[in-house]
């Protein structure tokens, strides 16, 4: 069994590569993104296929289509985008129209620029107006290393990217947090070092480093890939196509929707019939099914575990050993918590404070029976949730 | 056909993490097995086949006491994880190494089902397994526990029982040395102290024991021993004897760290391993019993809940 490390930093080995267009994009679309094409309607590349119905400037972004093609089918989850039909006999071959660049996102400022960078793919969420800026330079889990190639080898689109936040959001400061030892600079930002020991990578460990403040209000984080595609926006005004995505050693820029197949047969990494294979990070990623899966915007790395490799998570009763309590960055008790989700005591789960997991996923990593411990804490939390809301439309209807 | 490719496509998924750090809690004890050899190993020898046969039946009759009850309570068998197996062996290292067949038995069978089963099982418990089995045969049996009647084949002394009944003169010729090799009358297991130590560091240096306890509750021992011995040097023995004699080491690290009724939070651990020192100190001066590690360890086991109230504040909590 091999040895697992928590140490996130690396010493990269490649360069950012430009994976090659796919002949069919599943382009993930989200609840709140409601599609604007329909089927057979031929769309270009970079045409917005998806919007979010929303007026304010920080919402989910636009979703447009990543290749020239045929809109093949539109599910609840995705848009399917394949290729262009072959031209009828003596008709012309129908043209997909591209959208020209922007050029107007050079002079927009405030609000405005933020607007338009959501209807350019931008998820704006994490942006608030004159808020200290943090940007996590650190990889993000154990095996990803996109940040750091990221810093290494995209450092002009970076620059762009601060430059558009800059006037988007005028953030009172703007630092930069990365690995001990490593000597990153960003235009514009102070840097921090902080341990890349997993967990001290997830954002709300990050800020406390940057500011000394467990979860201050008046900060935002983003990180480097979140940077990085502002950038990429800023650089082409074009709206965003790609994702940079990181499988073994390689990282690589892959048009969104790309289907996961795609990109393993390019990186050339072995995997089997019966691995587990997720997108994101080990410690956080979501397991897929199967493979035709297309790659989101915001996906980091696709990690790929050999079967047998690590011990199955088993329903096994806890025995108290306190190593989650220790593991856990939270200072709950997880191993606790966990108990009163197992038999439904969700009400108990709420003033143990379940709500400052940050679901690191620490407490499953280290336990000794294999308990699905930060499983049984988003079931509570969901729980906790569902009763709110429940209770919240239950009072205005009285 | 859609369905063809369905089947050929499909991967196991999983809730994140996908990664665990190994530790399962069939290595810990394998790992504890391991560490408790050199005790055992020297048990036999100082008491030859007697050792063998008492730490045999408690181990078999833990395993199996383990199994038929886990069959009428119908839970899964779980005697592939070799907690009941541990639990047998360390009860059994507290006995005196002649204890009649029977009464192993039956205390065995009282660890696993007082100490584990009537909990729900192993990590259920809010008390040390084994010593809840030593407790009720101490109170059932004192004639078959009592190490110095029990051990009449032997010419040596028992030394807690020496400091007990004759005082701090009659143990005065008991140098550590020999305290740590067991060269004494003791518990079958517990009174060789440097295999039980060597045991202890193994297990700390594998990660599979924490600090925190074994080295706060020495610590108390260490330090309420020399408290008493500063008020009276005649009357109280040496802090180093009470370190080495008798169940200290034994209970410093593997009963007071018993994972399912010791502490979880860093700052209890510390508190309740000081108290567990402190108490079995005041036990072994007052009480009745020339030993009262196992009697400090209930007690402290039975405070932990209220000392494990003493929590960090959650993260960002205000
Ligand atoms: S690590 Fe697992 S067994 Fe140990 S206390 Fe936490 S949940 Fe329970
Ligand atoms: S996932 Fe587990 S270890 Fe991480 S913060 Fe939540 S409870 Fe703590």
């Amino acid at each position: 069994m091999m040895k697992t490390s928590l140490k996130t930093s690396v010493e990269l080995k490649g360069t950012l590569q430009d994976a090659p267009v796919p002949a069919l994009v599943r382009i993930p679309i989200q609840k709140n993104q409601k599609p604007v094409v329909k089927k057979k309607q031929i769309v270009g590349r970079g045409q917005v296929v998806a919007e979010t119905k929303c007026i304010s400037a920080f919402c989910t972004g636009y979703v447009h289509a990543t290749i020239d093609g045929m809109v093949e089918d539109i599910l609840p989850n995705a848009i399917v985008v394949g290729p262009l039909p072959a031209p009828k006999e003596g008709e012309d071959p129908q043209m997909p129209v591209r959208p020209e660049p922007c050029a107007e996102l050079d002079s927009l400022s405030g609000e405005d620029l933020c607007r338009k960078l959501l209807e350019l793919g931008i998820d704006t969420n994490k942006f608030h107006p004159s808020r200290t800026l943090i940007i996590n330079g650190l990889n993000p889990e154990p095996g990803v290393v996109v940040s750091e190639q990221l810093l290494k080898d995209a450092q002009k689109t970076l620059e762009v990217g601060v430059r558009i936040l800059e006037r988007a959001v005028k953030p009172g400061t703007v630092k930069i947090v990365v690995a001990e030892g490593k000597n990153i600079t960003l235009y514009g930002c102070t840097t921090v070092h902080a341990s890349d020991v997993y967990p001290a990578t997830i954002d709300p460990l990050v800020v406390l480093t940057a500011t000394g403040v467990e979860r201050p209000d008046n900060v935002d984080i983003i990180s480097v890939s979140d940077l990085y595609r502002v950038g990429r926006v800023g650089e082409t005004k074009l709206p965003l196509l790609d994702a940079v995505v990181g499988v073994g050693e390689s990282v690589y820029r892959v048009l969104t929707g790309t289907p996961v197949q795609d990109l393993l047969n390019v990186a050339g990494v072995p995997y089997g019939a019966d691995w587990k294979i997720a997108l994101d990070g080990p410690m956080r990623g979501e397991a897929i099914c199967d493979l035709t899966v297309g790659i989101p915007e915001n996906c980091t790395a696709i990690t790929l575990v050999p079967a047998d490799q690590f011990p199955e998570v088993q329903p096994n009763p806890c025995i108290n050993c306190g190593e989650c309590v220790l593991a856990c960055p939270a200072r709950v008790q997880p191993g606790m918590l966990s108990r009163y989700a197992e038999f439904t005591l969700f009400e108990a789960t709420r003033s143990r404070h379940v709500d400052a997991c940050m679901e690191c996923g620490m407490c499953t990593f280290v336990c000794p029976v294999n308990r699905p411990v930060m499983q049984f804490l988003k079931l509570a939390k969901q729980h906790l949730a569902a009763q709110d809301e429940f209770t919240a439309s239950c009072r205005l209807q009285s | 056909m859609a369905s063809q490719e369905i089947s050929k496509s499909m991967y196991t998924v999983t809730s994140a993490p996908l990664w665990h750090c190994g530790k399962t809690l069939q290595k810990t004890m394998l790992h504890t097995l391991l560490a408790l050899l050199p005790a055992a190993a020297m048990a036999v020898y100082r008491f030859g086949y007697d050792a063998v046969e008492v730490m045999a039946w408690a181990g078999l009759a833990a395993v199996i006491t383990e199994a038929a009850v886990q069959k009428l309570m119908d839970q899964a068998p779980t005697s592939d994880d070799f907690s009941a197996l541990v639990d047998g062996l360390l009860f059994a290292f507290l006995l005196p190494a002649t204890a009649p067949w029977w009464m192993v038995i039956v205390g065995a069978a009282l660890t696993i089902i007082l100490g584990r089963m009537v909990f729900g099982g192993y990590g259920g418990s809010p008390v040390c397994a084994p010593a809840v089995g030593w407790a009720v045969l101490s109170i059932s049996w004192p004639d078959f526990m009592d190490l110095n009647g029990m051990l009449l084949n032997w010419d040596l002394v028992e030394p807690l029982s020496e400091l007990k009944y004759f005082g701090t003169a009659a143990i005065a010729d008991i140098k550590p040395v020999s305290l740590l090799l067991g060269e004494n009358l003791g518990a079958l297991g517990a009174s060789q102290g440097l295999m039980i130590l060597i045991g202890g560091l193994y297990l700390l240096g594998r990660g599979q024991l924490r600090w925190f306890i074994p080295v706060s509750f020495l610590v108390g021992v260490f330090l309420t021993a020399l408290l008493y011995n500063l008020i009276d040097p005649q009357l109280y023995a040496s802090p180093v004897f009470h370190l080495l004699s008798g169940s200290t080491l034994m209970a410093a690290f593997f009963l007071m760290p018993y994972s399912s009724s010791s502490p979880v939070w860093r700052v209890p651990m510390l508190i309740y391993g000081l108290l567990g020192g402190a108490l079995m100190i005041i036990i072994r001066t007052y009480g009745v019993y020339p030993d009262g590690a196992p009697f400090a360890v209930l007690l402290l086991n039975l405070c932990t809940p209220l000392i494990d109230l003493i929590q960090p504040k959650p993260f960002g909590g205000r």
